[in-house]
This record gives C-alpha cells, sequence and structure tokens, in this order.
C-alpha cells in the first residue's frame, strides 16, 4: 500500500463513508425484499435484515479506521482540543502566548540581521572566492592592517598575481554632477577595471570598464547606480551614450548597474574609472586605495597570501624593497565579507546570546505556566485516566497542546520581529553593514517556525514528564502538595533569576560603557546647536579660483550676520564622519631628515571662524585670520596631541614649521594649537591632526592656475540649528551670494556625534530590553511559584494560624522561601556572569568587565524584585481565615 | 424463515474469508449480497457469511488492489456496489488456494495418519 495512496484515501474517508452507507442500505433492501418473497410480512423482514448484519455503524467505523491514519485523526483531534482550552482559559493564554511572541519575535529579528549580515554570503555569484587585497605594515610606531594601493604596487600586483582571476583597486569620494537640470552632489567610487569583472554583477545596460576607459587619453566614461539612474534620468533606457559634467570632466554613460548592485557595503550613486598615468609610477605614494579581487578556482586565501608576499620579495624594485622591510610591509588579504562586515560580529553575537538567554527565559516560565495548570487539571487526568485514556495518550496530548501555544507564539513573534526589522531599517544605523539586506524572508519564517517547535518541545515536555510521573493519578480529588513538582519549579525560577542577572550585568555593563563615552570631551561642544551644510562651487560655473574664494569668504560673512548665529566657519569635513578621513604625510621641520618619508598625519582644511563655531578650544597661539587667506600666507594649526609629541607643549609649537610631504612644498609656519578633537571616535584616541587653511594656495607646479579646495561643509553655531525657518534663512544668505549653489548634507554635528555612538546605543538598547524582558520574566516566575505554593498550602496555613501563628510569622515563611530562591539564582547567575563577561569585554569602554559595582547593582535589583515578588503570595497566604478555610475542604 | 445456526459461522478462520471472496469473484463481478450467498450455497449453507466481517474485508482486498469495485446496477435496477477480481486478485487466490490444499493436507496427515500410511 504506497504512502501516497494511503493519503488519498485519508482525505477521501468521509466520502468513502457515504458510500458504506449506501452498499448497506442496499443490503438491508435486497435482504429484505428476499425475506418478504419468502412470505414475510414486511415489518418483520427488514428486523430480520438488520439482525443479520449486525450494527452497519460498527461495521462503518471499522472501515473508516482501516483508510484512517489514527495518529494523525488523533493529533488534529488533539490541536482542536488545545484550541478549545486556550479560548477557555484567556487569562493563562495570553501570558503564555504573549512571553512566547516576545522571546521568539526578539530571536527572529535577531536571527534575520545575523543571517543577513553574517551568515548569508555576498551578493555577488560565487563570493566566496572574493577577497580584500591590503598590506600590512609599521608606519611610525603604528600598526596599519589596512595599507592599500597606490598605481605603482597596482600594476606590480596585476602583472605578477598568480592568484588572482580578476584584481583592481578602487576607492570613494564626493563629486558635483552637472549637465542635466540642477547640480547635484554625488557619491562616487572609482575603481580599476577589474574591480566589477571581480565581482562578477553584469551591468543591467550598457558594459564594465574596459581596459581603454583606465588609459589617459581616451575618452571620460561613467557607470551609473539603478537608484541615481533612475532619480536622475527617470530610468531612460536611452541614457547610454549621454554625456554628463561629473566635477567639470565630461563623461559618457556606459552603462547601468542593476537594482539589487551594492558595492561592498557603499551604495555610490555613479562609478568612475581609475585613471594611472602608465609610466614613471611613483610607489611611495599614500596607500590610499582599497584592493579586491576574485581568487582563481581552487586557490585559498592562504596561498594567495604566499603569492602576494612572492611578489612583494621578488617582482618590487630595489628602492621599494627596502622600505618594505623597514616597514615590515606584509600582504594581508581576507575574504571580502570580512572587510564588509568589519567587527560587528561581537556586538551581533553578544546580543543574538542575550536574546537566546531571553528565550530560554520565556520556555522556562511558559513551562512553569503549563506546569501549574498541569496540576490543577490532575483531576481531570485522574478521571480520563480511570475512564481507559492511557498514559501516553494523555502526555501526547499535552504536548500537542503546547505545540499549539507555541505556534501561536511563534506566529505572533514573526508579527512582532517585522515590525522591529522594518523599524530598524528606518533607522540611520551605519553601524550595521548590510542592513539593506535584511528581511523576513523564507529563512527567518523557517527559524521562527524552529523555535516555537523547539520552545513547545521544552516546555512541553517538562509538564508531560512531570505529569507523567509515577503515581501521578495518585489523588483524584484534594491531592496533596507535590513535592516533586514544587521542585521542578524552584529550578526553573532559580535558573531564571539567574539568565535574568546575567542579562542585567551585560546592560549595566553598557550603560557604564555609554556614560564613559558620554563623558568624553569630543572636541566640539553643544553638536546640537551646530548646524553643518555642504556647499560645492563647481568650475563649470565660476572657473576662476579667486571669485570662489571671494564667494566663499562672503558665504561666511553673510551667514554670519543671519539673527542668532554666533559663529560660522568652513571646513572639508565633519568631525567623526568615517567616509572622511584625508591624511598627508607631514614633515617637521628639525625633526625631519632628508631622504626619510615622513609620518601620515590626518589633515583638515579650516576658514577663520570654524574652531569657534565648532566650539573647538584653541590652547596657544591664534585661529586663522581672513588676511592669512586673501595674502595666501603658509600657515598651519596644530592639535594638541601633534604640538605633545614634537615639541612637549602646546605654547611651543608657535612659530614652529611644517610642510606636508618629503619635498616640494615650502615651509608652512604653526601660529595655533587646538584642543584634540575625537576624529575617529570617542572611543578611539584623538589623531595628529594639522589643520591648512581654505582659500587660495599657490599651484604645486609654476604656470598652473592658483589650488582651492571648491567643496567645503558651513558650521554654523546657532540656538536655532535644525529649525527649518533658521535653513531657509541660511539657503537665502546663500544664495545671495550665488544662487545655483546646491546645499548638500544638510545636518547637525550631534547627528554626526550620536552616528558614533549608534553601536554603542544600538547595543544599549536592545540588552535593555533584553536585561528589563528578563527581569520581568524573572518576577513573574517568583510570583507564579509562591503563588501557587500559597494556594497549595491553604491548608496547612489554616491549620497553623488555628494553631497560633501569627500573619506575620506566615509571611515570613513565604518571603524566606522567595529570597532564597532569588539568592540561589543569584549566586549561580554573578558566576555565570563572570564567566561570560568577556565575551562583552571588546564592547566596552571606560569600565571593566568585571566592574565590582555593575554586579552588586545587578545583583540588588534582582533579588529586590524577588523579594517584592513574594511579598504578594505572602500576604495572600497570611490573610486566610482559618475557620473558612478548613471548612472548605 | 429463521436460518439454522451454523456452528461454524463463528470459527471460520480470517483470511478464509477472503479466499472465498475472491474464489466467487472468478466467475465474474458480483455485489455484497451476491458474494455472501454464493458463499453460503456453495458450502450447502454450513458456512455463514457474518456481514459484518464481509463488508471489512472486500474493503481490505480492495485496499491491497485484489478487487475492484464499481458502481452498476442491481437485478432488481437498483443502484450496487460491484466488485471483480484485479490480475494481481487472480495470481492470490492461486497462491492461497495451494497454500491452503497444503494446509488441509498437512492437517489431515495429523487427523488420520493411518489413512495416510495406508494407501
Amino acid at each position: 500500500m504506497s504512502w501516497l495512496e494511503s493519503w488519498r484515501r485519508f482525505r477521501r474517508r468521509d466520502e468513502a463513508d457515504a458510500e458504506q452507507r449506501e452498499e448497506l442500505e442496499f443490503y438491508l433492501d435486497v435482504t429484505t425484499e428476499e425475506l418478504i418473497a419468502r412470505g414475510m410480512d414486511p415489518q418483520a423482514a427488514r428486523e430480520a435484515a438488520r439482525r443479520k448484519l449486525g450494527s452497519p455503524t460498527l461495521i462503518r467505523e471499522e472501515i473508516y479506521r482501516m483508510n484512517t491514519w489514527t495518529f494523525l485523526e488523533g493529533l488534529l483531534r488533539d490541536a482542536r482540543h488545545a484550541l478549545r482550552m486556550i479560548r477557555r482559559n484567556p487569562g493563562f493564554s495570553a501570558a503564555a502566548i504573549l512571553s512566547l511572541a516576545l522571546g521568539i519575535g526578539a530571536n527572529t529579528a535577531i536571527f534575520s540581521v545575523v543571517n543577513a549580515v553574517l551568515i548569508r554570503p555576498l551578493p555577488y555569484p560565487d563570493a566566496d572566492a572574493l577577497v580584500g587585497v591590503f598590506n600590512s605594515g609599521e608606519l611610525h610606531g603604528r600598526r596599519s592592517n589596512d595599507m592599500g594601493f597606490g598605481p605603482g604596487l597596482y600594476a606590480v600586483w596585476r602583472e605578477s598575481s598568480e592568484a588572482f582571476e580578476e584584481f583592481g583597486v578602487w576607492g570613494q569620494g564626493a563629486a558635483t554632477l552637472t549637465g542635466a537640470g540642477d547640480p547635484d552632489q554625488v557619491h562616487t567610487v572609482t575603481v580599476t577595471q577589474g574591480v566589477l569583472p571581480a565581482l562578477g554583477v553584469q551591468p543591467l545596460l550598457g558594459r564594465w570598464f574596459s581596459a581603454e576607459d583606465d588609459t589617459p587619453g581616451t575618452p571620460q566614461t561613467v557607470i551609473l547606480s539603478h537608484a541615481y539612474w533612475l532619480r536622475r534620468f527617470g530610468g531612460d533606457g536611452g541614457v547610454l551614450g549621454r554625456q554628463v559634467m561629473i566635477d567639470s570632466v565630461s563623461r559618457q554613460v556606459i552603462g547601468v548597474m542593476p537594482r539589487s548592485f551594492r558595492f561592498l557595503d557603499l551604495e555610490p550613486d555613479v562609478l568612475l574609472p581609475q585613471r594611472f598615468a602608465t609610466a614613471n609610477l611613483p610607489f611611495f605614494e599614500p596607500f590610499s586605495l582599497s584592493g579586491v579581487a576574485r581568487l582563481k578556482p581552487g586557490v585559498t586565501v592562504e596561498g594567495a597570501n604566499r603569492d602576494a608576499a612572492r611578489i612583494l620579495q621578488q617582482q618590487m624594485p630595489e628602492d621599494f624593497r627596502a622600505y618594505a622591510d623597514e616597514v615590515q610591509l606584509r600582504p594581508n588579504l581576507r575574504p571580502l565579507k570580512q572587510d564588509v562586515v568589519g567587527d560587528i560580529s561581537t556586538v551581533l553575537g553578544v546580543l543574538a546570546g542575550a536574546l537566546g538567554l531571553v528565550f530560554l527565559l520565556v520556555c522556562a516560565n511558559v513551562a512553569n505556566l503549563v506546569l501549574v495548570r498541569a496540576q490543577a487539571r490532575t483531576q481531570e487526568f485522574a478521571i480520563r485516566a480511570a475512564l481507559g485514556a492511557g498514559r501516553r495518550r494523555i502526555a501526547r496530548e499535552l504536548l500537542v497542546e503546547s505545540l499549539t501555544l507555541g505556534l501561536l507564539g511563534g506566529a505572533c513573534g514573526v508579527a512582532l520581529a517585522y515590525g522591529a526589522v522594518q523599524s530598524l531599517k528606518v533607522q540611520d544605523l551605519s553601524a550595521i553593514p548590510r542592513l539593506a539586506e535584511v528581511a523576513v524572508d523564507a529563512e527567518t519564517l523557517a527559524f521562527a517556525l524552529a523555535g516555537s517547535v523547539a520552545a513547545s518541545l521544552l516546555f512541553g515536555l517538562i509538564a508531560a514528564l512531570q505529569c507523567g510521573l509515577p503515581g501521578w493519578v495518585v489523588g483524584a480529588r484534594g491531592a496533596s502538595l507535590g513535592l516533586e513538582q514544587l521542585r521542578t519549579q524552584n529550578v526553573l525560577v532559580v535558573a531564571q533569576v539567574a539568565l535574568a542577572l546575567v542579562l542585567l550585568v551585560a546592560s549595566g555593563l553598557l550603560i557604564r560603557s555609554f556614560m564613559a563615552l558620554r563623558s568624553v570631551e569630543p572636541g566640539f561642544t553643544r553638536a546640537e546647536s551646530v548646524q553643518a551644510v555642504s556647499i560645492a562651487i563647481p568650475d563649470t560655473q565660476v572657473p576662476e579660483p579667486e571669485r570662489v574664494a571671494q564667494m566663499q569668504a562672503d558665504i561666511v560673512e553673510g551667514v554670519g550676520r543671519l539673527p542668532g548665529v554666533e559663529a560660522v566657519g568652513l571646513t572639508d569635513s565633519l568631525p567623526m564622519d568615517p567616509d572622511n578621513q584625508n591624511g598627508m604625510t607631514i614633515a617637521v621641520e628639525g625633526v625631519f631628515e632628508p631622504g626619510e618619508i615622513p609620518p601620515f598625519r590626518r589633515i583638515k582644511w579650516v576658514s577663520p571662524g570654524l574652531f569657534a563655531a565648532q566650539g573647538t578650544r584653541l590652547l596657544a597661539g591664534r585661529d586663522f585670520a581672513w588676511e592669512d587667506l586673501t595674502q595666501r600666507r603658509r600657515v598651519a594649526i596644530v592639535s594638541e596631541s601633534m604640538a605633545r609629541e614634537y615639541w612637549g607643549e602646546p605654547a611651543a609649537a608657535v612659530g614652529k614649521r611644517v610642510r606636508p610631504g618629503p619635498t616640494g612644498d615650502s615651509w608652512m609656519e604653526v601660529v595655533g594649537v587646538a584642543e584634540d578633537v575625537y576624529e575617529a571616535g570617542a572611543d578611539k584616541p584623538a589623531p595628529l591632526l594639522v589643520y591648512f587653511r581654505t582659500g587660495l594656495d599657490q599651484p604645486r607646479q609654476p604656470g598652473q592656475p592658483l589650488s582651492i579646495r571648491r567643496s567645503l561643509i558651513l558650521e554654523i553655531r546657532s540656538d536655532r540649528a535644525g529649525a527649518g525657518s533658521f535653513l531657509r534663512e541660511v539657503r537665502a544668505a546663500i544664495h545671495a551670494v550665488n544662487p545655483n549653489l546646491p546645499l548638500t548634507e544638510v545636518r547637525t554635528l550631534d547627528a554626526m556625534y550620536r552616528r558614533m555612538m549608534a553601536r554603542t546605543s544600538f547595543l544599549l538598547v536592545l540588552l535593555g530590553v533584553a536585561g528589563s524582558m528578563a527581569l520581568t520574566l524573572a518576577v513573574i516566575g517568583v510570583y507564579g511559584v509562591l503563588a501557587y505554593a500559597a494556594g497549595r498550602r491553604r491548608r496547612e496555613m489554616s491549620i497553623r494560624v488555628a494553631l497560633g501563628a501569627r500573619p506575620e510569622q506566615v509571611k515570613g515563611l513565604f518571603v524566606r522561601q522567595g529570597a532564597l530562591l532569588a539568592c540561589v539564582g543569584c549566586v549561580a547567575g554573578l558566576g555565570a556572569a563572570v564567566g561570560l563577561s568577556r565575551w562583552v569585554s571588546s564592547l566596552l569602554f571606560g569600565v571593566t568587565p568585571l566592574d565590582p559595582a555593575t554586579y552588586a547593582a545587578a545583583a540588588l535589583a534582582v533579588c529586590g524584585a524577588a523579594l517584592a515578588a513574594s511579598y504578594l503570595p505572602a500576604r495572600q497566604a497570611s490573610a486566610v481565615d482559618p475557620a473558612e478555610s478548613l471548612r472548605a475542604d | 424463515m429463521p436460518r439454522r445456526e451454523s456452528p461454524l459461522q463463528s470459527e471460520m478462520v480470517q483470511g478464509t474469508l477472503d479466499m472465498l471472496i475472491l474464489k466467487t469473484l472468478v466467475l465474474g463481478p458480483a455485489h455484497g449480497q451476491t458474494i455472501a450467498h454464493a458463499i453460503e450455497k456453495g458450502s450447502e449453507e454450513v458456512l455463514q457469511v457474518e456481514h459484518g466481517s464481509l463488508y471489512p474485508a472486500l474493503r481490505r482486498l480492495e485496499n491491497r488492489g485484489w478487487l475492484a469495485s464499481f458502481w452498476g446496477t442491481s437485478e432488481n435496477n437498483r443502484r450496487a456496489k460491484y466488485y471483480r477480481l484485479t490480475p494481481e486478485g487472480r495470481k492470490q487466490l492461486a497462491a492461497q488456494t495451494s497454500r491452503w490444499e497444503e494446509l488441509v493436507r498437512a492437517i489431515g496427515r495429523i487427523l488420520n495418519p493411518a489413512e495416510e500410511g495406508r494407501s
């Protein structure tokens, strides 16, 4: 009998039964007729026929059973029964389903994040073969693992590598696009020809960059992102071949990438070809371009690293090899995914762990609930057992009930998770890479289903095993206190208290880290009242550098006159902007030896007034002055750390000289020292920083026009920052100088600060939620078990009271039990927390993983909550009226 | 007319009924009533077919694919369910018959060893 066949019969079993009834009817009729023909009267004939047939119902039942899967049939019946029980106990069911929904929902949401960010491969074909190509080296005492490529290094690697199928280098930036409507600030990614083939994503329209596109002297080209193509060109299919101006270079559109394409974790508007001069490539340029490669089939990351080491040792020119030895240059190739995902795995791991604990807590809690109810139903089970229900039958029913509860909770949980993921995605959480790929998808649903079933089995089994214990039918009536059952409940409660404590300790440590981060003075003040606006003056509009300088000065002056503006200044990048970390090699007069490569320092360009607008104090010397700009003085300001590094104290720096690069540029006089700004985030040391002034500079080579930074950010200090009316006035002031300037990236400095804190605060909020959920669940658990015990021991209490026990004594009995449970739980939880603390240590700042204050506070909170939870049932128990209680039994 | 109660009725071995049903259907399709009659007549009323077992047996045989059923019209123009032998059922009948005969001979040898020896 095939499986399929029997399934078909199972589905047709009611139809078959109807046929059977007809067949039996036919038999009855025929037999009756026969008997009548033999001379019986109709009534008697019918009776005789019936007697001969026996009970038609029995026959039909027998055949029905033949057609069915008894197990499945029973399961369906149990499920229906379970739904009835759930409806009949709304309080219990709501508590159970709600806790399950929270537990499963939280875990499903975090799973969808973990799955998208960590587990799933990058969205490129055969993504495991992709590697990020970098070198590591020791530059001026600091080890860097992310040294990239310059043109010379890139050319040699591309020629010599035996491990790469495709290889290219890329960098990101910003540009102004003109030529089709308003000028537009666009995010760019500049790639060499090998990058897109390495990623392996075919363009939606057109083609990839070719080797010619990389060669100077050929027409300039551009590939559009899908989103930018829609936004700027309305998804025009005829866009290929059109010319657009990008930073005043006319480029032909040669391709459009598909909608799903993302460049690693970036979403550039346009892709530009990277062009290097072919001859005399310098090797000592800053290693600023990142490499990406697709490995040949069968080549491992280790193999590729060995091949790269071979190139470094054998293929590079002699003078480069000497330099490489000096900085201990080693290849550092790693899976590209690691590059994209970064160190978020620790954060997500901690979160997943925390929510996993909450899940266990939920299971413990629901197990407790189910247990309590199963005990309340002991009488029902006893009667049913007496009527012939097998123990296995009852255990199965309990399991099915749990499963039904679990699935209902899971369904609600999925809805919760969906809401959580949606709200997560609308946040500006740059702290989480690949967030755009996060979705509640089939894998997530499968996870939720598995979670529901696992939870059901977990608490269902506990309940079923408990009720399946020998002797469970002992008391059909007036059952005595089940010690076994109470013991299980106590264990569950202790586990809950311990888990809650672990989570509270974790969130406590995070809160301390957060406070420590907040207390770091970032080098700017009242960030919420600093308005930032990007302005770029394209040279298609204003070709003359002198006019650009004048406009920038006019804009600062015009905006400075607005009511409520305290200070205004221009800079090339905001503090704590991870996308903008410009730097140069900076030689210090007297320290720098000719022939060596000076250290790489962070560089910012600022105008007069910027420090005032930003709230960065000057420790020595003076700010830049507008005369510095108009007279093109070679002046610089250094940060406090920089001054201390070279000259011991800030005041000593004034009057010293620095210059960019080992050769060429003339010296610049240090005129001031500014306090340190935590450019890379409050948790990282402030970088050694050199500020250049904005405005005109002498050309690099004689005969060329003066150079000027055209793309700058206006920082405005005002209490009206962020208000719509204020922005309109700022816009009007800027447009009074030049009506064609686009204003982009309008934000407050506070937004940058919050973005920097995002990872910590994200973790903090979620751990906080997990911790408070855990505490609530533990409190409910303690309350539940004590309230249950109080109910069961009502009679005992009555007797005690009748024999003269004072209410306080009775109360104390229960509170003591609660305190005992809490203490045991706390000890266990403290042990677990100490063991798990090194897990979060990398996420902490300014607090040790074993911070005693945090541990003490968490333990106090848990104990206090547990005691409060045990007080209520204790009062109930002590309020018993002996006479009434004894009479009731 | 009350029938004579046969002592064999309740002793009809499970499996035997199956074989008898198959045998009856060798002659052609029939409905339940006819099959019961045929068995009773054929055994000269020694074997009484209990309908409580007949219909489940029919269904069992059908599930195994030894019988096929169809709705037809009876002698007195009524809708009735007919059964016919499938090729598989025919094979089963042959197999069961030979096994039955073997069984009967074996039992016979035990009950009448003398007769066996004499022949």
